[in-house]
């Protein structure tokens, strides 16, 4: 059995890798309900991120690499959109997601190509690269400061989305797409800038996961497979089904390292299959066009 | 996809009987083809055992289809019945078990059994979610595979299988040997899309046709669609798993690639190339297309995954309703514009 502070310790790295997973998953899920589309190319916006943050640490440091890399990303998710995505609208979903298929499979060897197979490693900014005694427990700063870059990001878009106007465009967006164009909203413009946004948050997630994830060119399919079952179990379309899912995957994962640590990446497909034969609609889905 | 007209009034008996003619003429035409396909494979530079590839591809595509082109469920997980057919095939030869009919029988049964469990999970679910489910599922296998190594061999797989020779008495035929093993793939397959088409031509397959075109209305027939769609999962894996069976003898080996993500999109896009959407055939050309890319972007770089990227773009973007259409499209184009309209109409009839 586990002693007492190392099962602390792990449920702390749980809820932290919940958050990373839910940051993720909270980007694919918003282009999966506004647009209908399911964005296999995600994870590669993550990797994408890490790689940048690899990149510009030397030039910038890692605050600099913080705003800049989710940037870039942004930027290129909208490239994206903009050469491939638009041209796919309202036609078989099937052919998104072939598209974003090949996106990351051309994208992961190219993120070969330019920054080699090997995994490198991205530095924890200065102020948070040592370790916190809390008397009974020692831990990583890096990973504090990660969760509460990670619960802020998350905090934000859910600003962004629940509060702000835009954000209520978008959410109509998600309900009746043709009303909100009738309505005078530019929905291409929306689409695109939706797309962009999520790009932009799997960057940041990219960025703040870097100095703890191997930063290695399958790091987007690691990141996005959890993201996948995340919205299986939180619900689909729902922000908060996101978070939550993110979490107990994360802190189902860490307990099953503790005790059969081999097989500890099926974890989440079994809560997963447990949550949809008893939550047909994941926790907190609500009943959608999309099932 | 969702647009066909769903009025069209039920087909007269003789047009049935008419087309259940045509229907054999094409299975003649395609065996016909495929007898000399390992013929006509070196001479365009290419290994004969590529031409075994094709056809167990082939199977998998049609397999795969079921679902897809059918059922209308977009199925993103399909390496796992691939794959666990392969790896029965080579987990029992590491038992001792060398029968190829028992080891292939066992490859279609796990193939199944692997597909009603994923069913069980996404048989209530359609379109895109069903997609995402089955590509989520599809990925734990790899893992299983993966991980599992005292059973699976994990990251080198299962390598040195052997294929035994099969003696019926008056005449024995040495599988290791190129042409006899084509012909012995050929014949499974040949087999299986005869046992396919019989199914999807059934009632029950009618009822398939159905889903696809208005789940909805097929359950208000009274019809538990949920149940009809769990079946076609389960027969589409167990055919899949069967190709997978053969892929491991082809290959001598199996590897935990089979079960990955890629080759459940590689399905998907060889099923798309040959048209396979509207289509019961289409996924053999689409597979064979895709096979000779493979193999020509394998043997000039070692950079296959940003080709095979760049190819899934094109496909969906250039193509999605498959090359036949495709160019028919450009003959028509060349042809001018007065022909034009009439090849357009025609291809979308045949389309259909």
């Amino acid at each position: 059995m586990p002693g007492f502070v190392e099962i602390v310790s792990q449920l702390t790295n749980g809820v932290i890798y919940g958050l990373i997973l839910a940051l993720v998953a909270v980007g694919f899920s918003l282009v999966l309900g506004v647009m209908g589309i399911i964005n296999f190319a995600h994870g590669l916006l993550f990797a994408l991120g890490a790689y940048l943050a690899y990149s510009l640490q030397f030039h910038v440091g890692y605050f600099g690499a913080l705003v800049i890399a989710p940037l870039i990303v942004g930027m290129i998710g909208i490239l994206m959109e903009f050469v491939f995505i638009r041209r796919l609208y309202g036609r078989d979903p099937l052919f998104v997601l072939v598209l974003t298929f090949g996106v990351a499979m051309a994208g992961e060897e190219i993120i070969q190509l330019i920054w080699g197979k090997l995994a490198r490693s991205v530095d924890a900014p200065a102020f948070a690269d040592s370790f916190i005694d809390f008397g009974f427990i020692i831990y990583s700063e890096y990973r504090l400061f990660m969760a509460a870059a990670a619960a802020l990001i998350i905090g934000a878009t859910w600003y962004l989305l629940a509060k702000s106007p835009l954000g209520s465009i978008i959410r109509a967006g998600t309900h009746d797409p043709e009303m909100v164009s009738i309505l005078g909203m530019n929905l291409p413009l929306i689409r695109t800038g939706v797309f962009g946004f999520t790009a932009l948050l799997g960057g940041a997630a990219g960025v703040v996961a870097a100095p703890l994830w191997s930063v290695r060119p399958t790091m987007g399919l690691d990141a996005l497979l959890p993201a996948f079952l995340i919205v299986v179990i939180g619900g689909m379309g729902s922000f908060w089904g996101s978070v939550l899912g993110g979490l107990l995957v994360g802190v189902a994962n860490a307990i099953s390292v503790m005790f059969f640590p081999r097989f500890a990446d099926l974890t989440m497909y079994v809560l997963a299959a447990v949550v949809l034969l008893y939550w047909p609609r994941g926790l907190l889905g609500k009943k959608s066009v999309l099932e | 996809m969702t647009q066909v007209d769903t009025n069209t009034p039920p087909a007269p008996a003789r047009p049935m009987a008419r087309r259940q003619g045509a229907m054999a003429a094409k299975f003649a035409a395609l065996l016909a083809v495929l007898l000399v396909l390992p013929f006509i494979v070196p001479l365009i530079g290419m290994n004969v055992g590529i031409a075994s590839e094709i056809v167990i591809y082939s199977l998998f595509a049609i397999a795969f289809n079921i679902l897809l082109g059918f059922t209308g469920l977009p199925s993103f997980g399909h390496a796992a019945f691939f794959g666990t057919g392969a790896y029965m095939v080579a987990i029992l030869q590491y038992q001792g078990i060398e029968n190829t009919a028992v080891a292939l029988l066992t490859a279609a049964l796990g193939g199944g059994i692997a597909a009603g469990l994923v069913g069980v999970l996404v048989c209530k679910k359609r379109g895109i979610y069903f997609g995402l489910l089955t590509l989520a599922f599809g990925q734990m296998f790899f893992i299983v595979a993966l991980r599992w190594d005292e059973v699976t061999g994990g990251e080198t797989g299962l390598t040195g299988l052997t294929r035994s020779t099969i003696d019926l008495g008056f005449a024995a035929f040495d599988l290791n040997d190129q042409m006899t093993f084509y012909y012995f793939v050929l014949l499974v397959f040949f087999l299986s899309i005869l046992v396919i088409w019989r199914i999807l031509s059934s009632p029950f397959g009618a009822v398939l046709r159905g889903i696809k075109e208005n789940e909805l209305r097929v359950q208000y027939l009274g019809y538990p669609a949920y149940l009809y769609k769990w079946a076609a999962i389960t027969i589409s894996g167990a055919f899949s798993g069967l190709a997978g069976g053969l892929f491991a003898y082809y290959q001598y080996a199996t590897y935990p690639e089979f079960v990955f993500w890629v080759q459940s999109g590689n399905v998907v896009v060889a099923t798309l190339i040959g048209g396979g959407l509207n289509s019961f055939f289409g996924p053999i050309l689409g597979a064979a297309i895709f096979v000779g890319a493979e193999d020509l972007i394998s043997s000039y770089t070692e950079h296959w995954m940003l080709f095979f990227g760049l190819l899934f773009i094109s496909v969906v973007i250039f193509f999605p309703n498959g090359i036949p259409q495709a160019v028919m499209r450009l003959t028509s184009w060349i042809r001018g514009r007065t022909g034009a309209q009439d090849a357009d109409k025609a291809s979308e009839e045949t389309g259909k």
